[in-house]
């Protein structure tokens, strides 16, 4: 066993700390670590990582990918958490990209993957509707072939960010009499500025209004956006699942919130002394640390298992695990900020201005840890059936 | 950056593995336990055979002198079977307090008959009504002729009935040192009884027992226990980290198998999401056993590291887990899972005692919250500070 990086891998990554600190502008970070960024934040940070190879390094080689192995993949990562780099826009690098490099055709690779990598086009995804959340399969979009476009009618919800959105990957029905639910479904990518889409903003609890609802009235989309086979789009959304395990349970991220809380504990004063003196607030902290540090070993294993070609069926573990210790971190933090972390961000002039003060606002946020991208309840029946057995 | 075994330690764990199996059918501990000697005799001598009770021996002294992930290995391997032989209480963590504390002379008589495994020596330090950190009520006192007689009580005593001998910490004025008594000295009196987890374990009574000092007069011993309570409480999660897998493992099954209403309690999903949540528990506390055994390494080999905090991290989470995962096989069994018959009630019984070992979990937790460290972000990795 080893606690330490190699040198090389050390090197790696120092390397990447010289990018991330040294060509990311330090208030795009600041706005970061606060959940204030915004677009241009994301803008600009994915063309900068790109111009230093950094966006897509998961990538299949000729797209731009590195190569790498699972640990660097590991530390890059951890660091892109640690040090509050707003994360290349998983729709274009985590979801699109590699289903587009995997199944794509040779023309929608010319066309989409360079621009996707630079995010010259902002990707949305076109996935989730009202009668179709973690049943997925049941959605209703469909998507009807005539001459040489579908025709798009339906309606789309949760998308993340679709404020932005130039170009959404939509999973449609292409078969309404297919045997089962699953089968009949379409991946195809759709230009947003088409003409018969309605977007919706839908205004969250904690202020944000970082999803939406799209309607789709007669959308049309050319035939040659199909990605791979029709009515082979869900084995397609498929492969990404399970796909992802590097940075899945965040823990850079916690471990960032973790220090900026500790900080924030020792300059505030509580009726005798600090709250970093609190006995309940140290032994919250010690919980949280513990369970950091287990999930950071677990990270570790799993990516030795990985550097030695075996499988590890451990993402529902770490999504559930992760996101929980990170929302139990963002709970605390509200507790620590008391009435001070009780302002929500609005129009009006009072303004919160430090991470403690919007502290209710992200934990009513990051509520949506254990229900986006699989929720913990769905996370425990795959853990069930595929690591139990039953 | 690796938690995982190399093939040696592989190879360790499944050669372990194979033995104790073979020893240790079902309800095997029960069986040992029951039985006059306290744990299965056979399977002490193939234990024996393979070199493992000198694990902590150095070379020097008969043993093999391997490191904390060969301890790992060997003490998950046993706890996967539900074993009931101490090789930690009765070999390993004698030996570690004589190597570190005893003369040479000493160790030259002592450790050989540890390593070839041929006696126990039983640790008799806990105290009735006083917790495991506070200074010992046992008093020496040293007599004109330079002579040492121990006075007072400790309890439990795990093992106290088959130990050749006792290491046994007293109060000499106000220092705590650790004393060796021969299991038949004058002024002994043992009581016997059974622990939690049905281990024999007695009260030691001394009335002017006669006692050699381990070590010499000079030596503060506190940072010294210190450091191998460190070391117990790491080594003792391996043996956790085994019983909550086989735990874990029939409880599966049980809900598999088990039919109510007509059908397996596997159809509940009230009882699936509770198996998934005790696997997820299981694997973070593995995750987190290693990692403290690849601390216990990384001070053994010189780096820089905080290794009672990093103990008492450890035992405090994979206490926690150790605890959750006893309560959710007993009620995910039911009734049945209470019985005395029911294997994994003494994997949950022996999962509980082991909180309580070397400290027990709320010392520990009260010395990790108080510890400097306890504010400074996490990092798994050395020299990869946030």
């Amino acid at each position: 066993m080893d606690l330490e990086l190699s040198g090389e891998d050390r090197k790696f990554r120092d390397g990447l700390r010289e990018v991330f600190l040294g060509e990311i502008p330090e208030d795009i970070r600041r706005r970061s670590a606060l959940n204030e960024t915004t677009r241009e934040d994301i803008v600009t940070t994915q063309r900068t990582l790109n111009a230093h190879g950094l966006a897509v390094p998961h990538w299949p080689t000729e797209w731009g990918g590195k190569g790498w192995t699972p640990t660097q993949s590991h530390i890059y990562a951890s660091e892109l958490q640690r040090n509050a780099v707003p994360q290349p826009l998983a729709f274009n690098v985590s979801m699109v990209g590699p289903i587009i490099a995997e199944f794509g055709s040779a023309e929608q690779k010319r066309q989409f993957l360079p621009a996707t990598a630079n995010l010259d086009i902002w990707w949305s995804q076109g996935f989730s509707e009202p009668e179709a959340g973690s049943d997925l399969a049941s959605l209703r979009t469909t998507a009807r072939r005539e001459g040489d476009v579908y025709i798009l009618n339906g309606q789309k919800t949760w998308t993340t960010l679709g404020q932005h959105g130039e170009w959404m990957f939509v999973l449609a029905r292409t078969d309404p009499d297919a045997p089962r639910k699953q089968q009949g479904l379409s991946f195809l990518l759709m230009d947003m500025t088409s003409p018969g889409i309605e977007r919706r903003p839908i205004k969250l609890i904690d202020g944000s209004a970082e999803v939406n609802e799209f309607f789709f009235d007669n959308v049309r989309v050319p035939a040659e956006n199909l990605v791979g086979e029709e009515n082979k789009g869900w084995s397609y959304a498929k492969f990404l699942l399970g796909n992802e395990r590097n940075g899945i349970a965040q823990v850079g991220t916690a471990q960032r919130i973790f220090a900026d809380l500790a900080a924030f504990a020792v300059d505030s004063p509580t009726e005798t002394a600090t709250l970093a003196e609190d006995p309940q607030f140290r032994a919250a902290m010690h919980r949280a640390k513990t369970t950091l540090l287990a999930l950071e070993a677990t990270q570790m294993r799993v990516t030795g298992a990985s550097e030695n070609g075996a499988a590890s069926p451990v993402s529902s573990l770490l999504k559930m695990e992760g996101t929980r210790a990170l929302q139990e971190l963002t709970k605390l933090r509200m507790r620590a900020a008391g009435a001070d972390g009780m302002l929500v961000p609005t129009e009006h002039a009072l303004q919160a201005e430090e991470a403690a003060s919007v502290a209710a606002a992200q934990y009513l946020n990051h509520r949506k840890l254990s229900i986006f991208g699989g929720s913990n309840e769905i996370q425990r029946g795959v853990i069930a059936k595929t690591i139990l057995g039953l | 950056m690796n938690l995982e075994f190399n093939e040696d330690q592989r190879l360790l764990f499944e050669t372990v593995d194979a033995a104790v199996g073979r020893g240790y059918q079902a309800g095997g501990r029960a069986e040992a336990t029951d039985s006059e000697l306290g744990w299965n005799a056979e399977v002490w001598n193939t234990l024996a055979e393979l070199g493992l009770m000198g694990l902590a021996v150095s070379g020097d002294h008969g043993g093999v002198g391997a490191g904390s992930v060969e301890l790992y290995a060997t003490l998950e391997a046993l706890g996967k079977h539900a074993a009931a032989e101490p090789l930690l209480d009765g070999v390993v963590l004698p030996s570690w307090l004589i190597a570190a504390l005893g003369t040479e002379e000493q160790a030259k008589k002592l450790l050989p008959a540890l390593a070839e495994g041929s006696t126990t020596i039983a640790f008799a330090h806990a105290e009735p009504g006083r917790s495991w950190g506070a200074a010992p009520t046992v008093t020496a006192a040293a007599a004109a002729d330079g002579s040492v007689a121990l006075s007072g009580v400790k309890s439990p005593v795990r093992q106290a009935d088959q130990a050749g001998s006792f290491l046994v910490t007293a109060l000499d004025g106000n220092t705590t040192r650790v004393y060796l008594v021969a299991a038949d000295a004058p002024g002994v009196q043992r009581t016997e009884g059974r622990g939690a987890d049905w281990s024999h374990a007695a009260q030691l009574e001394f009335s002017g027992t006669p006692a050699t000092l381990l070590g010499t007069a000079g030596t503060d011993t506190t940072d010294i226990l210190g450091t191998v309570f460190a070391r117990a409480r790491v080594a003792v999660l391996g043996e956790a980290v085994g019983l909550m897998e086989t735990g874990l493992g029939k409880t599966v099954e049980y809900l598999k198998n088990r039919k109510q209403f007509g059908v397996p309690l596997s159809t509940f999903q009230a009882l699936v999401h509770r198996a998934a949540d005790l696997y997820a528990r299981v694997e973070l506390a593995r995750s987190m056993a290693l990692w403290a055994t690849a601390t216990v390494e990384a001070y053994d080999n010189g780096a820089e590291v905080d290794l009672g905090t990093a103990a008492d991290d450890a035992f405090v989470f994979v206490g926690e887990a150790a605890t959750e995962a006893a309560e959710e096989i007993v009620q995910l069994h039911g009734g049945i899972g209470m019985t005395y018959e029911a294997e994994v009630a003494h994997h949950a019984a022996r999962l509980i005692a082991i909180t309580e070992s070397f400290g027990g979990l709320t010392a520990a937790r009260r010395r990790a919250v108080g510890a400097e460290t306890a504010l400074s972000a996490p990092s798994a990795l050395l020299d990869n500070a946030v």
